[in-house]
């Protein structure tokens, strides 16, 4: 099972770009981006954190497949 | 391939140990048969060291400082890759330090032998001293920091 998710679509759909939304949740770009490219897995706190500022369920956010 | 400030701040250590270690080390290879009191210029060295150091870590980190001046937040990747490659050279530092521990009690052990066979050229040949020691651990830290850089750099290029 592979943990993987929807972030960048739906961070392209809220229009934010990976520095605007790192800014948002106190993270760097990179780091935004090794989530997109399912490189990094986020702690519980940034996936919630992630998922509060996108105003999604987390469960939507971050899928296992 | 263009590289974050993190990225440069790993490659400014990584040459610092390199050049470390080719312009400082031969200084304490060709001393490390003698004990450091015997030891010619080692204040002088000592002194020159420091200086060096705080000068190219001050050059450096100025010029990256001008050439990136948007400040990246630590976060918690900065700290997982941190904790993994700083575990490996600490691992590495404890099995270097642990082999290098049998070798000094060799050494003794066979030196202890000769003296019982009598000979005492040998004997006396076999000498560590301190300043063979201090080489030795200025290698091992050397090594095992741009071990340590090196594993840091790859796990921001691909983490």
């Amino acid at each position: 099972m592979i943990l993987k998710n929807t972030l960048k679509e739906v961070r392209q759909k809220k229009g934010l770009t990976q520095e605007e939304l790192g800014a948002n949740v106190g993270v760097s770009r990179q780091t935004i981006i090794s989530i997109e490219r399912y490189r990094y897995k986020p702690t519980l706190e940034l996936a919630m954190k992630i998922a509060q500022r996108l105003n999604i369920k987390i469960d939507k956010l971050f899928y296992f497949e | 391939m263009t590289l974050s400030k993190k990225e440069f701040s790993i490659l400014i250590e990584i040459i610092y140990s390199i050049v470390f270690a080719l312009i400082f080390l031969p200084y304490f290879y060709e001393n490390q048969e003698k004990t450091l009191i015997l030891m010619d210029g080692l204040i002088g060295k000592t002194i020159q060291i420091i200086i060096c150091t705080v000068i190219y870590f001050s050059i450096a980190y100025s010029v990256l400082e001008v050439a990136f001046k948007k400040k990246e937040p630590r976060d918690e990747r900065d700290d997982m890759i941190n904790s993994k490659s700083y575990k490996l050279g600490y691992l590495l530092y404890e099995f270097s330090l642990f082999i290098f521990i049998g070798y000094v009690c060799s050494k003794f052990q066979n030196k202890e032998l000769l003296n019982l066979t009598g000979n005492q050229e040998l004997y006396n040949g076999f000498q560590l001293t301190d300043g063979g020691i201090v080489f030795f651990i200025l290698v091992l830290l050397v090594f095992i920091s741009i071990i340590k850089s090196l594993y840091q750099f790859y796990l921001y290029r691909t983490v």
